[in-house]
């Protein structure tokens, strides 16, 4: 039987955890309402999408607050430690997402009077979709310390990356036919650029619910190979 | 002199004695194993071999089957609740336990190679070089000279020598400047840190090979000791030190090697220690393997 002997100190970390959680459902759901926004060239709605970041940025900065305080007065060990550094990194990453989410929402003006292609539309909604469903996933397995569920995050990210790939080639043709200008094809190619960007976030956060939940800390190519640089310098 | 041949009282039986002990074949843990894992920590000598230590008081078990190995200057901590065993674990380690009425301790601790308890073995002279440092600060009612210079003097180290080797144990416990103005003065004029520190400089001063602390910092201010844990890190170079403590910040802070032990109650409430981990120190504290290392550690156990 397990009695809890530091009630406080780990009810603290549940609040983060929860706040965390809901910070990851605000992204979610931010990725949806910008997406519908776009394709309905809204900017009255992308406008209060950018407002709500602020909300974001705000819990972000209290749940960095929270982390501080655990850090500094309950010299957390082992899960605990691990819990409280994989949260210091999640924050910056779904606040982040949020910025992205932000971004897409300042294109919106941009791309004002723009006539996008069914193919176009098409392909922005099936990111939306991954993006969605990368944010969901990640968090899901922050939630439920899911490391077999983090763990297929990267395999999923490859589809929005090839979403994303065709996407800019078809924003690409939709320009060189005449139907858009050049300045609107950069604008939704910068726009694809942000979805791409939110899936990596999403994949981020899973190699830190990895760690949380093994102690393995994610393996880098490039570190791999600075490593063996190293080493062979060394000889 | 010969590490095993000194240990023994009647040197008629060293030659036997020096035949190079097996490594115990039920050794679970091996520390250069666990030390190539963890990656960070080069093979060193190993001090103790202990095989399956079992410790009575009585006909009561307080320990059970505690098996592992203690690398030399190496901070090695011992961990875990009250009752656990850990105290009881350490002074098998000098045979301290030889002098609490009806403790027996089965198994064989190997040092350097020899059991510690085979009948051969001094154990006046396992306690000379394995010092020991206790919780509460425990001066000689003598003078703080005096009380380095007992073990010595003991020892038969001549009068002429004695200045130096006080001069020297005092300075290696972080003492020296604070008292060398009042070396003739009573050792209970000091400071509770101090008479810590003068304790440890007492332990050094017969020339140990392996110091031995039990919780020695409960009595002790932050910054008291903030001063024996420097100590305990600059003294590992020249001995190996193994330490007791109930803090385990400090075992963090401190030690090479941590050894978590438990405790279990059987069906008449008889409660026995024994070890769940051992492992390097900065594996236990991030990444424990045992969960019960793991609900100790962070507090999530009764």
């Amino acid at each position: 039987m397990t009695e809890e002997v530091r009630t406080e100190f780990h009810q603290l970390m549940d609040e983060v955890r929860a706040d965390l959680v809901q910070m990851g459902g605000m992204v979610a759901e931010g990725i949806s309402a910008v997406s519908a926004a776009l394709l309905a060239g809204d900017i009255g709605g992308a406008d209060q999408i950018i407002t709500a970041d602020d909300e974001l940025d705000l819990l972000s900065l209290e749940a960095e607050e929270k982390c501080v305080q655990l850090l500094a007065l309950q010299q957390p060990v082992a899960v605990d430690l691990r819990t409280i550094l994989t949260d210091l990194r999640m924050i910056s990453e779904i606040e982040r997402s949020g910025d992205l989410v932000t971004n897409i929402a300042k294109a919106v003006a941009r791309l004002h009077g723009a006539e996008l292609e069914p193919r176009v539309r098409g392909l922005i909604d099936r990111m939306r979709e991954q993006a969605v469903k990368l944010t969901a996933r990640a968090m899901d397995a922050y939630a439920e310390r899911d490391a077999g569920l983090a763990s297929v995050l990267n395999d999923m990210d490859d589809v929005l990356d090839d979403l994303h790939n065709e996407y800019i080639v078809s924003v690409f043709a939709s320009h060189e036919l005449g139907k858009i200008s050049i300045q609107h094809a950069v604008q939704l190619a910068v726009v694809g650029r942000f979805y791409e960007r939110i899936g990596d976030h999403a994949v981020n956060v899973a190699e830190r619910v990895e760690f949380l939940v093994t102690g393995e800390l994610p393996e880098h190519l490039g570190a791999n190979r600075a490593r063996a640089r190293r080493e062979q310098d060394e000889k | 002199m010969n590490p095993e041949k000194a240990l023994m009282t009647d040197e008629s039986d060293a030659p036997e004695m020096l035949v190079p002990s097996e490594p115990h074949p039920q050794t679970r843990i091996d520390v250069s194993a666990v030390a190539a894992m963890a990656g960070q920590r080069a093979a060193t000598e190993t001090v103790f071999e202990c095989g399956d230590i079992n410790v009575y008081y009585g006909d009561f078990l307080a320990l059970r089957d505690v098996t592992l190995d203690i690398a030399a200057h190496e901070v090695t901590a011992f961990i875990g609740p009250s009752g656990c065993g850990k105290t009881t674990f350490l002074r098998c380690f000098n045979r301290m336990n030889d002098l609490i009425e009806g403790a027996r301790v089965d198994g064989a601790i190997h040092y350097h190679g020899v059991n510690l308890y085979q009948d051969e073995v001094d154990p006046v002279e396992v306690r000379r070089r394995v010092g020991m440092v206790f919780q509460k600060p425990n001066p000689f009612p003598k003078s703080i000279y005096d009380n380095i210079a007992y073990g010595p003097r003991l020892a038969g180290v001549k009068r002429s020598a004695l200045d130096d080797v006080v001069e020297g144990s005092l300075t290696r416990a972080a003492l020296w400047d604070e008292v060398k103005d009042r070396l003739k003065t009573s050792a209970y004029g000091l400071s509770g840190g101090q008479q810590q520190r003068l304790c440890i400089a007492r332990a050094i001063a017969v020339q140990p090979d392996v110091v031995l602390m039990d919780e020695p910092c409960s009595a002790l201010d932050p910054i008291a000791t903030g001063r024996i844990e420097e100590l305990i890190a600059e003294l590992k170079t020249e001995y190996t030190i193994i330490i007791v403590t109930h803090n385990m910040q400090q075992a963090a802070r401190i030690s090479d090697m941590t050894a978590f032990f438990s405790v279990q109650a059987n069906e008449r409430g008889h409660r026995t220690g024994e070890l769940v981990e051992y492992a390097p120190t900065s594996l236990i504290f991030t990444n424990p393997d045992d969960p019960r290392t793991e609900a100790y550690i962070t507090g999530r156990v009764g």
